[in-house]
């Protein structure tokens, strides 16, 4: 199937930024603590019968060990993979017969556990969660296997010209930096990990001090509550390091990366610093990004490069808000030969947005998306999720949501400017190309 | 993955039919044939409208492949009130979201809304409809883009170009064989007079299905529908390309060597897609099968050829009941750098082959009607999988009013059902095999 826009580069920027529509549209979220210091968010909603939750840790890939990237992802990995009180194949079999999507993931700065279920399954869902959580099996066979498919997808990946770049723009931005390597690892930093290494991760970050569980769905809080202290109580502890015990990038300008790939088309990819998650600038420079890239069709770069001139498929921009600034990025993919045209287009925007060259209508343009649109960024259980465990990690207000809106639309013209110049500046952005060698 | 069997494991693994959750559908038809079907939802103040057409790849001659894609990019450039770009402008401006999709079967525009907005949303829609612009001087900009989508998709990526290759190798009538997108060859040879031909022989109003979910009210929603959609002149409506397939004579397979990393096996297999009433244990005995195979945490692919024997480190397969005519029903190993085609597909037909011998366990049976039943559940959280699930079965020639009849089939179906399906549809002697041979290290 052919789709006129990528769609999960839109879905990705939809769960980067957090978003809300008409106020009377959402449903608060509720807040509760368990002793050991879990905070449960909750968002009702009971149109389906059936229950997500994410449970979220600091403990994604900056806490690897250094040259053992993926540590945390092949944590996740283990711990939904089989538990101390069940091999891999009763394991699979036990939540299969319920249909119970138990999964987990690591991200940058994030660590989690996610579970769905039907809500008559909820009980047998919780035991399953709780047991993937408490008791890690940290079988040795299951950790070769798994560590070996690890390898082989990590080497399969090299084929994807997107991989590549995310790699090397990695080590561009963040040289010597707990940011410098994808959560997933490559095939060397794979080979390094050993059992020993997931357990002392576990040990240290995998506690309920500062843990958010988010929830939504078809559950009540005065329901939830006592299933969880049933089975999360004997949970203790406080992770060795927060979220915030992270020094910032130094930032870099001007350099660049070329990796060579047998393709017909040359990925290019522009990249800065960005705002952290907690910038008092958010909203001013989320409303700048729209405008430039981050809004789809519409936005400058790709009236610019695919409408005007038809030299891509897409270009859109992104920053990725950590808890200290994380990456921001300008990306395209075009016929080798085309590239340096792309590219030079693209650099003429920043340069024209730098200087101020942004129209009051534009931003109009751009808010009006944005605040219209917010209701369906967050019309599913597993989008309200993924909203509500980003609120709770990153420890934003609760009333983020309701004020979302409000909040976009108090962003002016003069604050764009403002951001426009301290980011968009062209000079201070890096370059990484993917493509042949012959083009390079 | 190449796009169409890429569309299709995404619909397997969501396919959602009808659990309790679902409203009830509300469908009108109008003397010009447009029809419209609406399920109503109030929890949110949100509707996603599609329109679906009967018009996809199959309905391409040789030599054009790629024009019916070519429409869900001229269908943003313009008609006669809105100038190119600004349909997408209007949306974003009311807070909305649009896009399209094209497959071999048919192409439907989507837009999600707040709902106080879907009247206006119908109005434009059947506008660019009746009066699309095409000129030449946007088709010249759009073709490169599609040339560019192609590069990304298809020419740069290894898995999706032998899948390419492997549906053109395995069926020698069915239009599963050429891809959406259509053939770099073909695109390069497209002009604007080829698309205007398409445009006037196939968006005609008995083509259209108007698909809403959401927080409307159908009687308000079907006068609208009556008042745009429903004003069009009627115009003949073409019969579509559907030719019975050839019955395979024997085992073919072919070769793909490619800039890649490591190589991959994958098996097609014509078998036959739902007839509601007709095939439904067949039918759903085979999705059962598959997902048996490929389907959950325990799939017998990945435990039994990944796990235990170590002869690929990911495997998947993939059955879509309601495709047209035939499914090209897939299996695939990616294989590390020690692991051979050779054992992983002596080991396939090893699996396969004890399927049709041995009726699975009732455990095992239980757990994929169960996992297919939650799927459904799940997938009610969607406004987008519900309305795609209405338009997909109706412009399939399956008809809404089906959807609840799927489960029922699926919770029918015995060990012994599984054994036939298997024994008869999933054998070598039907199947095409590829296997993507690195070239040199990419």
């Amino acid at each position: 199937m052919n789709m006129r826009f990528p769609r999960p580069l839109i879905a990705f920027i939809v769960f980067m930024v957090a978003s809300v529509t008409q106020a009377q549209a959402i449903p608060p979220i509720q807040q509760a603590q368990l002793e050991n210091g879990v905070r449960v968010l909750l968002m009702e909603a009971h149109n389906v019968p059936m229950v997500s939750m994410k449970l979220t840790m600091s403990a994604g890939s900056r806490f690897d060990a250094t040259d053992k990237g993926g540590t945390a992802s092949l944590l996740a990995d283990m711990l939904s993979d089989h538990t101390a009180r069940h091999g891999h194949i009763a394991w699979d079999d036990l939540l299969d017969a319920d249909a119970i999507k138990l999964g987990a993931g690591a991200g940058r700065d994030d660590f989690s556990l996610s579970l769905t279920v039907l809500k008559d399954a909820l009980n047998t869902g919780l035991d399953a969660f709780s047991e993937a959580l408490l008791q890690p099996g940290w079988n040795k066979k299951r950790f070769s296997i798994l560590k070996h498919d690890a390898i082989a997808a990590a080497q399969k990946s090299r084929e994807e010209p997107g991989v590549r770049a995310a790699q090397a723009a990695a080590a561009l931005l963040f040289p010597q930096h707990p940011y410098g390597h994808r959560p997933g690892g490559t095939m060397a930093s794979l080979k390094r990990i050993s059992i020993a290494d997931l357990k002392t991760l576990y040990a240290a970050q995998i506690k309920p001090a500062d843990a958010v569980l988010a929830v939504s769905g078809d559950i009540t809080m005065a329901e939830l509550l006592p299933l969880l202290n049933a089975r999360l109580s004997v949970w203790k502890g406080k992770a060795a390091r927060g979220l915030m015990d992270i020094s910032p990038a130094k930032g870099v300008a001007g350099k660049q990366r070329d990796v060579a790939l047998p393709t017909t088309q040359m990925l290019v990819q522009l990249l800065r610093l960005g705002p952290a998650r907690n910038d008092a600038d958010f909203f001013p420079v989320f409303v700048l990004n729209h405008m430039l890239g981050g809004g789809g069709f519409g936005s400058r770069l790709m009236e610019e490069v695919r409408e005007q001139r038809g030299l891509v498929y897409g270009v859109y921009s992104y920053f990725q808000p950590l808890a200290v600034p994380g990456p921001f990025v300008i990306t395209l993919q075009t016929r080798a030969d085309q590239a340096k045209e792309a590219e030079s287009v693209v650099r003429d925007v920043l340069a024209a947005m730098a200087s101020g060259k942004i129209s009051k209508q534009q931003m109009i343009a751009s808010k009006e998306n944005l605040i219209g649109s917010f209701a369906q960024r967050m019309d599913s259980n597993r989008e309200r999720v993924g909203l509500i465990s980003m609120i709770g990690l990153y420890h934003l207000p609760l009333d983020y949501l309701s004020r979302w809106q409000q909040r976009v639309q108090a962003v002016t013209l003069d604050q764009i400017r403002v951001q426009a110049a301290r980011y968009l500046k062209p000079e201070q952005w890096n370059r990484v190309r993917v493509g042949p060698k012959s083009a390079l | 993955m190449p796009l169409r069997l890429m569309f299709i494991l995404s619909l397997f693994v969501s396919f959602c039919v009808a659990g309790a959750s679902a409203a009830e559908l509300q469908q009108a038809t109008f003397k010009n044939g447009v029809k419209l079907i609406v399920e109503e939802d109030h929890s949110a103040p949100v509707a996603m409208v599609q329109i679906w057409l009967k018009v996809g790849g199959r309905d391409e001659v040789p030599g054009k492949t790629g024009l019916a894609h070519v429409f869900e990019h001229m269908m943003f450039k313009g008609s006669k009130k809105l100038a190119p770009g600004e349909y997408s402008k209007r949306i974003s401006a009311m807070g909305g979201n649009d896009n399209a999709f094209t497959s071999t079967d048919y192409t439907a525009y989507f837009e999600t809304v707040p709902a106080s907005r879907v009247n206006e949303v119908i109005a434009m829609e059947a506008e660019r409809f009746a009066h699309l612009a095409l000129r030449d001087k946007d088709f010249q900009k759009e073709i490169r883009v599609i040339m560019e989508e192609r590069r990304m998709r298809t020419e740069d990526d290894p898995n999706s170009r032998m899948f390419e290759e492997l549906s053109a190798a395995s069926l020698r009538l069915h239009p599963y064989r050429n891809p959406v997108i259509g053939w770099m060859q073909d695109l390069k040879k497209l002009t604007i007079d080829d698309v205007k031909a398409f445009y006037k022989q196939h968006y005609v109003p008995g083509n259209v299905v108007v698909v809403v979910v959401g927080d409307v009210d159908f009687k308000q929603l079907k006068k609208r529908v009556a008042s745009t959609f429903g004003r069009m002149k009627a115009r003949p409506v073409m019969p579509r390309f559907n030719p019975t397939e050839p019955e395979p004579f024997g085992p073919k397979r072919i070769v793909v060597k490619l800039p890649a990393q490591l190589p991959m096996l994958a098996v097609t297999i014509p078998v036959p897609v739902w007839k509601p009433g007709v095939n439904d244990t067949e039918a759903a005995a085979l999705a059962l099968a598959t997902h048996i195979l490929a389907g959950g945490r325990s799939a017998r692919m990945s435990r039994e050829l990944v796990d235990e024997k170590r002869l690929a480190f990911n495997t998947g397969a993939g059955y879509d009941e309601s495709a047209m005519g035939l499914d090209l029903w897939y299996a695939y190993g990616m294989l590390g750098s020690k692991q051979t085609p050779e054992a992983f597909e002596k080991a396939f037909w090893k699996l396969l082959d004890e399927m049709a011998r041995k009726p699975v366990s009732s455990k095992q049976l239980a757990a994929a009607k169960r996992n297919m039943t939650a799927a459904n559940i799940f997938a009610q959280d969607s406004l987008y999988l519900r309305a795609k699930q209405i338009g997909h079965l109706e412009v399939v020639g399956i008809g809404a009013a089906n959807r609840d009849n799927w489960l029922k089939a699926i919770e029918q179906v015995t060990p012994a059902d599984i054994q036939k399906a298997v024994a008869h549809w999933l054998i070598r002697d039907r199947s095409t095999t590829g296997i993507l041979i690195p070239e040199v290290k990419s």
